[in-house]
Parts: C-alpha cells; structure tokens; sequence
C-alpha cells in the first residue's frame, strides 16, 4: 500500500489520552485536512508524525514501511516538514538564519554559505510576498511575519509529506491567497500535504480529503467534494451550527463614548487615526498585514506613547504611561500571540486566570482558597479543557490557551475591551461561544475594540467596521451593512 | 562596500571597542605626568604588562562568552584555571616530570572538568547555574587536596630566559589569546556550529524542533569552555613561575562580566567572541589604572562594580537608538 497510514496511534500525557488509537490513511500526493475541536488531538497526532512526540502505542507506515521517527532530526531526514502551531523562532537570528537553522548550507567542515542561503530566502520571501530583507533580525518583525517566516522555513527544503498546523492564524485572505499558491505547486510536484485548521472555508479551498478528529479518537474521513462545512462541522462537534451566521443585534447609538481617539499618530505604524467606541458597541478594526492594526491597539494600553493625537477615555483625556494605568482605568487588552504575551506559561492555570483581575484589586494578600472556587468557576463557564486549574498552560491545546486568555481580561470586568485576534486558533464551536461572550459582555455596556484578520469574524461580531491601509484610516462600514467586497475594497485600494 | 561599511559601523565590537579608547584616553589624560617624566600608564612596556594579565582573563573569557550566547552559564572556570594550574605544577616540579607532560595533565584536568559540567547540564538536566557551581566547587576542592596548601615555584625549574616557541614567556599569553580568538569568531559567525550555539541561545525548544542536536551543542560549548579555562590556567602558572590552589580565586565573575560587557546576553543569543576579548581589555585597563591613581586603591572594587553596570547600559541605549 502506498502513501502514509496512521495505525492505532495512541498517546496519554498523564491522566490525558489525547490519541486514543488513530487510524486513517492519506493517499501520496493528496492535501489532506485534519479538521476537529481545540484539544482533538491534532497538534499531538502531527507532532507524532513531525518525531516530537513518541507515541505510546500505534505505528505510521510509509508506502508499506514503518517510520522509525525518534526525533525531529529522524523526521527531517525523512522528508517530513512541518510548520507549528506554535511560533518556534530565534528572534536573535536574521531571517536567513531563521530559514535555516539546523540545516544550514555549508561547505567543507560546516562553513556557512551565506549567500547562497540568502539568495535562496530572498527568492522564498518573494514567492510568498513577503517584503522583508533576508537579513532583517526576526525579532523586530510583526507577528504576521512570524508566521510567514516560519512558513518560509518548513518550504526552503524539499520535503515529501509537509504538515502545516494551524499555519493561517493571523494571515489575511491575500497572504493566505499566495501561500495556497505555493501549496498547489507543491502537490504538482507530488508532495503530500497534510493540513491542520480551524478555517473551513480553507480546508475546503485546498484539500481534497477531510480527516475529523474528537476527543483523540477518529470520527471519519471525508471526500471535500461529496461533503459540506454544514456536515463536517456536525461530526467535530456533535451537534448543528453555522459559523458564518450574524447574530442580529442592535448596536447603541445613544450610549456614551466610552473610548475617542482623535488624530492619533504614532509614526511608521498609523497617522491621523480618529474613531470612537461607545458603551456597549463592538467596533471591528481591519486592515492587511502591516497596515498598522495591533501597533494602535497596543498604543491605546498604553505600551507605547503617540507622537500626536488624544485620546479620552470616558470623556477624561487620558495619557497612560504604562499599561498599569490602562488597566486600572478600566482598559484590557487581549493581545496577538498568546505565547509570548498572553500568558505565564511559569504559572498555573488558576494563576493565569485571576492575574490581572488580582492586580487591579490591589489587595496584598491572595485567599487560595476562593482562588481556587474562582477559577474552577471560570473554567467551566468558559469550556476550558485541561487537567485541572492547576496544570500549566503548556499542557493545554492552542484553542483552549486562548480561551484561557479571554477569560482571565474579562473577569477583570473592563469597560473597554481591546481584542488583537480573539479567536485565534480557536474551533468554531469555541469560536462561536467567544463571540456570544463578548456579545453579551457588550450586551452589559462594555465598549469593544476588535482587531481580526478574518474578515467572516468581523463581519460576525462587529457592529460598525473600521478600516486601516498603511496606518490611515480608511473608511469605516456599518456592519449590518458590510460585506467582504466593501471592506476589501477599502483595505486593499490604490491610494491617490 | 557602503552596506558593508555600514554593517562594520553596526556590530557590537566596535562600540566596546570604543568604550576602551575612551576608557585609555581618559586615563591617559587623568595621569599625565608632570613635565619632563615619562607618562606612568601610556606606555608600551605597561601596554605588554596589561596585556599579559588581560589575555590570561579573555581566553577563558572566550569559553564565557560561547556558554552564554548557548543561553548557559558558567560559573567553573576560575576553579578550573586553578585544578589545571596545579595539576601542571604538581607534575612538573614535585614529581619531576617534563613540562609537556605537566602541560597535557593540565588540559586533561580541564577537559574532564568540562565533560562533567557538559554531563550535568545535558543528561541530568540541572540548570547551568546549578552544575557548574558544583564543578566549580570540586575543581576548587581537588586542587586544595593536590596541593594540600602548599604553593610550588616552578620558575626554579624553568631555564632562565625561557623562550617558549622562541617567544618571550611574557607573550605566550597575548599570542594565544589572539589566534585562540580569532578562531573561535570565525567558528561562531560563519560555521553551522557556531549558528546552531546562537539558535539554541535564541530559543532552545525551536532548536530541537529544528533538527539540532541540541544535546550535543551544548555539550561541546561547557567542554571547549573548560579547556580554554584550563589553558589559560597552565599558562597562569607557567608565566607567573608558581602557583597554589587558591589561584584565579573569584575570576569567573570577572569572566562572566567581561563576555557581559562585551556584548553578551544572558539570556542568551547574543554576543561575541572578540567582544568578551574586548571587555576583559577594558577590565585590564581598570586594573592596570586605578592603583596608579593616588588614593583611589580603596575605591577600585566600586569603580569596577559601577563600570560593568555604567556600560550595558549604555550599550542597551545605543542598540535601541540604532534599532
Ligand atoms: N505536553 C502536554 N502535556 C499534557 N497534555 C497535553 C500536552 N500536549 C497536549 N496535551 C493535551 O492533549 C490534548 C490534545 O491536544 P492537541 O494540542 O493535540 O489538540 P489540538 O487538536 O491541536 O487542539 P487546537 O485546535 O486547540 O490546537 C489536549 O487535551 C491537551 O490538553
Ligand atoms: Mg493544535
């Protein structure tokens, strides 16, 4: 039998079966999805195949041989390459370095041959469109640039089976667009993709078959051109929901202003931004990759001071030298990338949960305790999947560490909520609840500010949308009103 | 040509490398003689003499400088520098072997001092903090029982105007030094081992997922950091003509602050070679200077703390301000 068979594969951390014996198979040269709910097992059944993870049970066959995959270094050799869920990057190496890393160019005795390597980057960072130089040290790039460099790293080499978990995150429809691209040549040449996501509308764009995991067990595998998302999403989740659904809601137009900026510029990143968010309003923020999005969001909490502009809050102006004060006034920000600045990967989940909600209180002592009674409650309302509130995060899925990070900013009760991607990574039953949350958090008078990439998301949630290109405000769309055409059609014009 | 103009005008050396001629100049300055009587510290005899002393720091240094860009930390090597020194002393001058012989033992004694560290840190997985005080506390600790106290003097068994290599015994330190860090500059910036040490410094999960072998890497930079401790402890003994087991006490401190103020992160993923070279010139000078300076020998201790603490940050200052 030719191509590659997962068989029985099993694996438990701790008390956890993630992978309760897996078996499906997936034909050479095809692109394959693995679609299922945060915490399936996706990651730990790619990782498996990638030799991070050591299965307890099970085998994988290629064209009839077993792969003996003991290590990521045994993987690579084998023609196995995978981009992670997780950004795996050196932020002290350029992104040539990055590219490379472990399996440099190199002549006699491992002499480095930069420029080959470089030349090589540039070609890649221009078949995916990304206008960065290859010698541009990764730490100073956004996080939409991560990705693509991380990207970049698993196509640089020949590989025969590529896995992408989750490799779109915080990817707009025209970067996705060029990668999908690059995919389709690839599975010409005969490479078998295997590709993990929570975006059906992708799943359905690029593969041919469709894999659903549940709670580590294999539910069934679909041909893409004989099934629905309607059908696929049913079997993830066990009951009927549709993603793209707008949930009517009337939006407040009397309210109090609860956040205006007015001509704020903070230069390169955005010029002239002037918007306002009222008391229980859901006001989406769009715009490209690099037009500016997350540096504002971030600038509003007060990481970073504007060169020009106001801001009021609440009808104060307002001036936040750090993020404490934002905080305390009553701001809260959930930002872009979980790993690094979204959670303490040092602490417990109960930790995690009740930091911030803690820090505003500005009592001395912790009451463990109630702590405890706190965060269990937490984790219920919010579906978290884990161990129990005292595991790490670390041990948590993708989607359900970002649950952890909504929950724990929400808690704190702000009154103006800034969301950098507020479901990324995250399945679309979860997804679904995280907007009926907010929803209902606007519902009770909190202003909210949100920041996504998806453009369904925005349609979804936001009741007016702005729209940034290259730090300038745009145009701003009522939501009801929106559709993907209007707002593209001002994120991506020609500017005059 | 411009750009690399530019990226010369950018890397990290050259602003310590800056901080030394400033550090000079101001000494220079400070201690200019009265008319007539040659200057007390710009001189090149008192230049060799710095030199000599700076170089038996940076080549250990240079080992510093490679753990801590790998995202380690070595506390061992002054320890080290001390069991090599007198393991070299031991044999040569009590038991009476050659000097070759006492030389090998040495490194020998380095190179098992760096394979425990490697051991510990890779297989028993202890923080490096942890390991390598507690090889520097065993290094430390067999020296004393070699010598059981007592000091040798190998200067009596040495001929009298010595040439190693045909070279004045004074610059067997300073020419070491040099070739030893030129190698190893060139081993980290354009070799896949030096770039597989910056990644793991840079992030150690990546580097595994990458197909480095994390193990060995880190193995290799705690085994090479121990034998350049224990060549520059052989050369210790062997240009000062004695030794004892308290040699090189608390050096590794000024190691780790020299590779620091020479641009190395300790949280890992940066620095240079030539930079922790850099940074124990800049020390030596301290060194060499402050007791020059009348009533300042009680004060050497604090100018020295405030010097590390005054230069990363305004290292820091200066990479922001480029950035
Ligand atoms: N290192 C680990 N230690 C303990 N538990 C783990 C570990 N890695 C994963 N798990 C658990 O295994 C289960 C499957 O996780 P996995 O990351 O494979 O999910 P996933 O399908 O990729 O989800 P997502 O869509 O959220 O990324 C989860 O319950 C998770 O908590
Ligand atoms: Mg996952």
């Amino acid at each position: 039998m030719s191509g590659l068979a997962f068989q029985g594969v099993t694996k438990s951390f701790g008390a956890v079966r993630a992978l309760k014996g897996v078996t499906f198979p997936v034909q050479p040269g095809e692109a394959h999805a693995l679609v299922g709910e945060n915490g399936a097992g996706k990651s730990t059944l790619m990782r498996v195949l990638a030799g991070i993870v050591r299965p307890d049970g099970g085998q994988l066959v290629w064209d009839g041989r077993r792969l003996e995959l003991h290590s990521p270094r045994a993987a690579l050799d084998q023609g196995i390459g995978m981009v992670y869920q997780e950004m795996l990057l050196f932020p002290n190496l350029s992104v040539s370095g990055n590219i490379f890393a472990g399996r440099e160019v190199t002549g006699p005795g491992g002499r480095l041959r930069e420029a080959e390597m470089r030349a090589r980057t540039a070609r890649l960072l221009g078949e995916l469109h990304l206008a960065v130089s290859p010698d541009a040290e990764v730490a100073s790039l956004s996080t939409a640039h991560h990705q693509l460099v991380q990207i970049a790293r698993a196509l640089a080499f020949e590989c025969r089976i590529l896995i992408l978990d989750e490799p779109t995150t915080c990817l707009t429809d025209a970067e996705t667009a060029h990668l999908f691209a690059i995919l389709d040549r690839l599975q010409q040449r005969g490479v078998t993709l295997i590709y993990v996501s929570h975006k059906l509308d992708e799943v359905f764009r690029l593969c041919q078959r469709i894999t659903v995991l549940r709670d580590g067990e294999h539910v069934g595998t679909f041909e893409a051109a004989k099934t629905t998302p309607r059908e696929v999403v049913r079997s993830m989740v066990g009951r009927d929901i549709d993603p793209a659904a707008r949930v009517p809601r009337s939006a407040p137009s009397d309210s109090p202003v609860v956040l205006a900026v007015d001509r704020l510029t903070r230069q390169p990143w955005f010029e002239d931004v002037t918007l306002a968010v009222r008391a229980g309003e859901i006001v989406g923020l769009f715009g490209l990759v690099g037009s500016g999005r997350s540096e504002l969001l971030e600038t509003l909490f007060g990481l970073y001071r504007a060169d020009s502009g106001a801001v009021s809050f609440a009808g104060a102006r307002v001036r936040f030298a750090s993020p404490v004060q934002a905080i305390r006034t009553g701001l809260a920000l959930v930002p872009e990338e979980r790993h690094r600045q979204g959670l303490f990967f040092n602490l417990s989940v109960r930790d995690n949960l009740l930091l911030p909600a803690e820090n505003a209180s500005g009592a001395w002592r912790l009451d463990v305790r109630r702590e405890r009674a706190d965060s269990q409650r937490l984790v219920e309302q919010w579906r978290i999947k884990t161990p129990g509130v005292e595991a790490v995060p670390d041990r948590l899925s993708g989607g359900n560490q970002q649950k952890v990070v909504m929950a724990k900013w929400l808690r704190a009760a702000p009154r103006l909520l800034l969301l950098d991607e507020p479901t990324k990574g995250v399945d679309v039953g979860a997804k679904w609840e995280i907007h009926d949350l907010i929803r209902r958090q606007a519902e009770q008078g909190m202003g909210c500010l949100v920041v996504s990439s998806e453009l369904p998301e925005m349609l979804a949630l936001a009741d007016r949308i702005v729209v940034l290109r290259e730090g300038r405000v745009q145009g701003e769309l009522p939501g009801a009103e929106a559709d993907e055409e209007s707002v593209m059609r001002l994120a991506t014009a020609v500017r005059h | 040509m411009k750009a690399r103009l530019r990226a010369v005008w950018k890397t990290r050396e050259l602003s310590t490398l800056f901080v030394l001629a400033l550090e000079v100049a101001l000494f220079t300055w400070y201690l200019w003689p009265e008319s007539g009587r040659g200057h007390p510290f710009f001189n090149l005899s008192n230049f060799v003499l710095i030199l000599k002393y700076s170089a038996l720091y940076g080549i250990a240094a240079i080992g510093a400088a490679m753990v801590i860009i790998s995202g380690g930390v070595d506390l061992a090597p002054g320890a080290v520098m001390a069991l090599a020194g007198v393991v070299t002393g031991q044999l040569f001058v009590v038991q009476g072997y050659s000097l070759p012989v006492g030389v090998t033992a040495g490194i020998l004694a380095g190179l098992l001092s760096g394979i425990l560290s490697a051991v510990l840190v890779v297989f028993v997985s202890l923080p490096p903090f942890i390991a390598t005080l507690g090889v520097m506390g065993i290094a430390r600790g067999i020296a004393f029982i070699i010598t059981e106290g007592r000091f040798f003097d190998l200067s009596s068994r040495l001929p009298a105007g010595w040439k190693p290599f045909g070279l004045p015994a004074d610059w067997l330190a300073p020419i070491v030094l040099i070739v030893l860090a030129a190698v190893f500059q060139y081993l980290m910036q354009r070799f896949q081992w030096g770039r597989a040490v910056f990644a793991l410094g840079g992030n150690e999960t990546a580097a595994l997922f990458s197909g480095i072998r994390v193990g060995r890497v880190k193995a290799s930079v705690y085994i090479i950091a121990a034998l350049l401790a224990s060549l520059s402890g052989v050369i210790l003994v062997v240009i000062q003509g004695q030794g004892r087991a308290d040699l090189a006490t608390g050096y590794e401190l000024d190691i780790i602050a020299s590779a620091v103020v020479g641009g190395a992160s300790l949280t890992g993923g940066r620095g240079s070679v030539v930079g922790a070279v850099l940074g124990t010139l800049i020390f030596g000078v301290l060194r060499n200077a402050l007791p020059q300076i009348p009533g300042a020998t009680f004060y050497d201790r604090l100018i020295v703390g405030v010097v590390v603490v005054v230069i990363v940050v305004v290292d820091q200052f200066i990479a922001r301000k480029g950035a």
